[in-house]
């Protein structure tokens, strides 16, 4: 109301205030971007793993050893990231295994629309798969927070990162279905507590399937191996 | 580390949404921000707060954060003029 005329008029900021209730999740595209990569791997007939673990843990170690048990039996394709080089795809392609490598450049994490480009450029070099593993970025922290799409989430810890690793960075254990430890035959060498490190897991995510691994020994491996077929067999 | 990607998309959102509503001024947004979401409370206002000056429609909006349980992180209000 203004004091010459007596008008109704009231202050522009008490009539165009708007409160606009949204109530969505920031994390919204990247989720309708992974709900698109699952009609792409349901496209190429593939159960898809997307492996988190620090730089070093030994995930491209466990493909290489998975590719050498596998090859002839089934069709593996593998999406790589790391912030640079194409080192971990040519590891994978010296297996003869169709890899795609991205590198984020920075990034810290692999995010659905990554791995959408991704996917299409794998799919360039094979129609069907039985199997893609998807190689995250080596960080414990950031890629627990986006989902690609994938079938199975798996964390990986190697013995040198120390037993409590899963209580200091709970986010990847708790949003896993597989927690593999790897390099256990480097236990005799470092204060590692295996008791710690499945007990803590567990208290985070009760429904965590843990394995022992020591992949170049060989060690562990047949045990992962039936875990990869009942994946398959289950989606068939 | 994504912090500052995620107070983009947020920003993003924003200028979006005050098209969408013809406003001139954002004045403040609140955020739900999940326990076990990973996303460092401090890293991301900071991010939001540098990133809002790059535009007058932001520039003086004020993020609020509410702790919720869960993983997620969710644009819940917004109020504009």
């Amino acid at each position: 109301m203004c004091d010459s005329c007596h008008c109704t008029e009231t202050t522009k900021s008490d009539s165009e205030k708007k409160i606009i209730e949204v109530h969505e999740s920031l994390f919204a595209a990247n989720n309708e971007k992974a709900l698109a990569n699952k009609k792409l791997f349901a496209a190429a007939g593939a159960v898809v793993i997307n492996m988190i673990s620090s730089p070093g843990a030994g995930k491209t170690t466990l493909l290489e050893q998975t590719i050498d048990h596998l090859a002839g039996t089934l069709s593996i394709g593998v999406i790589e990231g790391d912030i640079e080089t194409e080192r971990d795809a040519d590891r994978i392609r010296a297996k003869g295994v169709p890899a795609v490598q991205i590198t984020t450049g920075g990034a810290c994490h692999l995010d659905a629309g990554l791995i959408h480009t991704g996917m299409h450029k794998l799919m360039a070099q094979g129609n069907k798969f039985d199997i893609i593993f998807i190689e995250n970025v080596g960080n414990l922290v950031c890629p627990a927070s986006f989902y690609l799409g994938e079938d199975l989430r798996m964390v990986l810890l190697s013995v040198p990162e120390g037993s409590d690793k899963p209580a200091k960075y709970p986010g990847a254990f708790k949003t896993s279905d597989l927690y593999a430890i790897t390099k256990t035959d480097l236990l005799p060498y470092f204060d590692f507590s295996m008791e710690e490190a499945r007990k803590e897991a567990l208290q985070l995510n009760p429904e965590l399937q843990i394995l022992e691994l020591a992949a170049p020994k060989g060690t562990g491996l047949s045990a992962w191996i039936d875990t990869l077929q009942n994946l398959i067999n289950g989606k068939n | 580390m994504h912090e500052f990607s995620l107070a983009q998309n947020l920003l993003g959102q924003l200028l979006e949404l005050a098209a969408q509503h013809q406003a001139r001024k954002i004045i403040r947004v609140e955020v739900q921000l999940g326990e076990s979401s990973n996303i460092v409370a401090d890293s991301f206002q900071f991010g939001f707060d540098v990133l809002s000056k790059e535009n007058e429609i932001c520039r003086s909006a004020k993020l609020v954060l509410q702790p919720t349980a869960g993983n997620d992180l969710i644009l819940a209000q917004v109020e504009m003029e």
